[in-house]
């Protein structure tokens, strides 16, 4: 009975956190008189795939996408590099002021971005980098290294210091023990963060409105969320592309949810 | 050198990349946009340097739209955190007893995480829409309503459909904060307490949230600062309105920098708010280190 009771509430659960996703899955399956009629209706009456295709062809959809995953595959490639060194250099080398390192990168994870954007935009309209990839790119770098930072010196923690002892005996240099052994020991940790980095790539918003401001080169989050401004854009669109949007997200989330969660307690909890 | 001294400098010779980069990043647009809120400074003429001390911040203090943001932004964090906070806690002591689908149960719950704010937002607009949207006929079909609202266009509720939205999407993150300091409460505790004859509502009262205590502030921190610079909620969600009842301060800033271009004045709301999210902070790494200290 009370096992009864607990699956209830998970499958009730479930429903409510996946629920708006499968609604706008199913509105983007409605034809457009469906849509627009009262009560709505549940499942889709006639279920088409028109919408897809017009999302595709009269909308830059494709490109929002495209250009969101050069954005995500390049700062998140120079985020984990800078991080795992730095990760490293913390975590292992107890230097003088390696600590204050660790707080001054706890310290930039919290600033707010609209405390950056104004002087970023303007630095980076002067250097011509306003409307470039690039420039976003840099930007992201430097906004997601922190929390980065944070999750891969813990992670570097955990790693046993007899495995860099026994190659420092064996005379290899710091450098190699680094690439190595101590880097492909930190895959794993890496590989969370590298997952964090490109969700929140996903999701960041206000800097790639203002950096990216041409319409061409906007981000999917950007490009949909300004979609109902446009006169006239139908709901059948909008949520189409939000659903596009999100399945990635999804994909992702079902095969690396253990990694995510293990990334995600290391650089928001424990210390 | 000896070989100590030259590990040393390699330990700071790997730091100092990642340094660089988040301090031309962050650090000085930062100290940048703090300086300017003390000069006239326009994006029109870059010449025009001119210090004039607290008077951005008078002209905003005595602007009743950023007064009125102020105080939906402090509305918006105090009221959401607090719900978050609670539900959060009754997720994570659920899930905590979850034993099959850990897989399935841990990807919905960090679903709505994952959901970018933005895209998040315009599915609720969706969902809140007033002749079509899936929330009015929901509510209509349990009788709860007897005509269709439009949630979001009305004064007196948009504030509270955004904290709704905001609700859903957050509480699932505190739980999983909830849920790492749930795991490492010891067994035995709770074994003891049985064998005393606690109920279970005691054993909730008594031991978990007490050694509870240091994740839920922890969690709070977090998410108060984060929902004190929400700006893609309401710029997807209302763009701030009706009449300006969800502006938040982030929106406003942005709307001063990016629309009516008053750099300085800009400067000056984004100072405001980075003050409170400051003394959050310094709370937030005082409790950091007296976690690690015990």
């Amino acid at each position: 009975m009370k096992k009864t009771l607990y699956y209830l509430m998970i499958i009730a659960l479930m429903i409510i956190f996946f629920f708006p996703v499968v609604w706008i899955f199913l509105t983007s399956l409605k034809t457009t008189g469906e849509i627009y009629a009262w009560p709505p209706t549940f499942i889709p009456e006639n279920p088409v795939i028109d919408n897809y295709r017009t999302v595709f062809l009269e909308s830059n959809l494709g490109l929002y996408i495209g250009n969101t995953l050069i954005i995500a595959v390049f700062s998140t490639f120079l985020v984990i590099l800078l991080a795992s060194l730095a990760g490293y250099g913390i975590a292992r080398i107890q230097f003088k002021g390696a600590s204050i390192f660790l707080v001054f990168f706890l310290a930039m994870s919290m600033f707010p971005q609209l405390s950056v954007a104004p002087s970023l935009f303007l630095w980076l309209r002067q250097i011509k980098l306003i409307n470039k990839f690039l420039g976003l790119i840099l930007v992201y770098t430097g906004l997601f290294t922190p929390i980065a930072v944070w999750i891969l010196s813990t992670y570097f923690k955990t790693i046993p210091m007899d495995v860099e002892e026994s190659a420092k005996i064996d005379g290899c240099s710091s450098l190699r023990i680094l690439f190595q052994i101590l880097i492909p020991l930190a895959l794993p940790g890496m590989a969370a963060a590298a997952l964090i980095v490109a969700i929140f790539v996903w999701n960041e918003f206000l800097l790639s409105l203002i950096i990216l401001s041409k319409d061409t080169l906007r981000t999917a989050t950007v490009g949909i969320a300004l979609y109902p401004g446009e006169y006239a854009f139908p709901w059948e669109l909008i949520t189409t592309a939000t659903f596009l949007a999100v399945l990635p997200l999804v994909f992702v989330l079902f095969f690396f949810q253990k990694n995510i969660i293990g990334g995600l307690t290391a650089g928001a909890v424990k210390s | 050198m000896n070989e100590i001294a030259r590990r040393k400098m390699f330990g700071l010779f790997l730091v100092l990349p990642a340094f660089l980069f988040v301090f031309l990043v962050l650090f000085l647009p930062a100290a940048n946009t703090i300086i300017k809120s003390f000069t006239e400074f326009s994006p029109m003429n870059l010449q025009q340097n001119d210090f004039v001390g607290l008077k951005n911040y008078q002209k905003i203090f005595g602007n009743e739209e950023f007064m009125d943001s102020f105080f939906n932004t402090l509305h918006f964090a105090g009221v959401s955190v607090f719900f978050e906070l609670i539900l959060g806690l009754v997720l994570a002591l659920i899930l905590n007893k979850a034993l099959a689908f850990r897989g399935v149960i841990r990807t919905a719950i960090l679903f709505p995480w994952v959901l970018p704010t933005a895209l998040n937002a315009i599915i609720w607009r969706w969902l809140f829409n007033t002749d079509f949207g899936f929330f009015n006929s929901f509510m209509k079909s349990f009788g709860l309503i007897s005509r269709n609202i439009n949630w979001l266009g009305e004064v007196s509720l948009a504030m509270n459909s955004m904290i709704w939205v905001a609700v859903w999407k957050t509480s699932s993150f505190i739980a999983l904060i909830l849920l790492t300091g749930l795991q490492s409460i010891n067994d035995e505790l709770y074994e003891a307490a049985s064998i005393d004859g606690a109920s279970g509502f005691q054993k909730i009262k008594s031991i978990t949230l007490p050694l509870l205590i240091p994740s839920i502030l922890l969690a709070l921190l977090f998410r108060s600062m984060d929902a004190l610079r929400s700006f893609e909620l309401p710029f997807a969600l209302t763009q701030g309105g009706p009449g300006g009842a969800t502006q938040t301060l982030s929106l406003f800033g942005y709307r001063q920098f990016f629309q009516f271009l008053k750099f300085d004045q800009g400067a000056a709301v984004s100072v405001v708010q980075f003050l409170f999210i400051l003394v959050l902070g310094l709370i937030y790494i005082r409790v950091l280190k007296g976690e690690r200290d015990t």
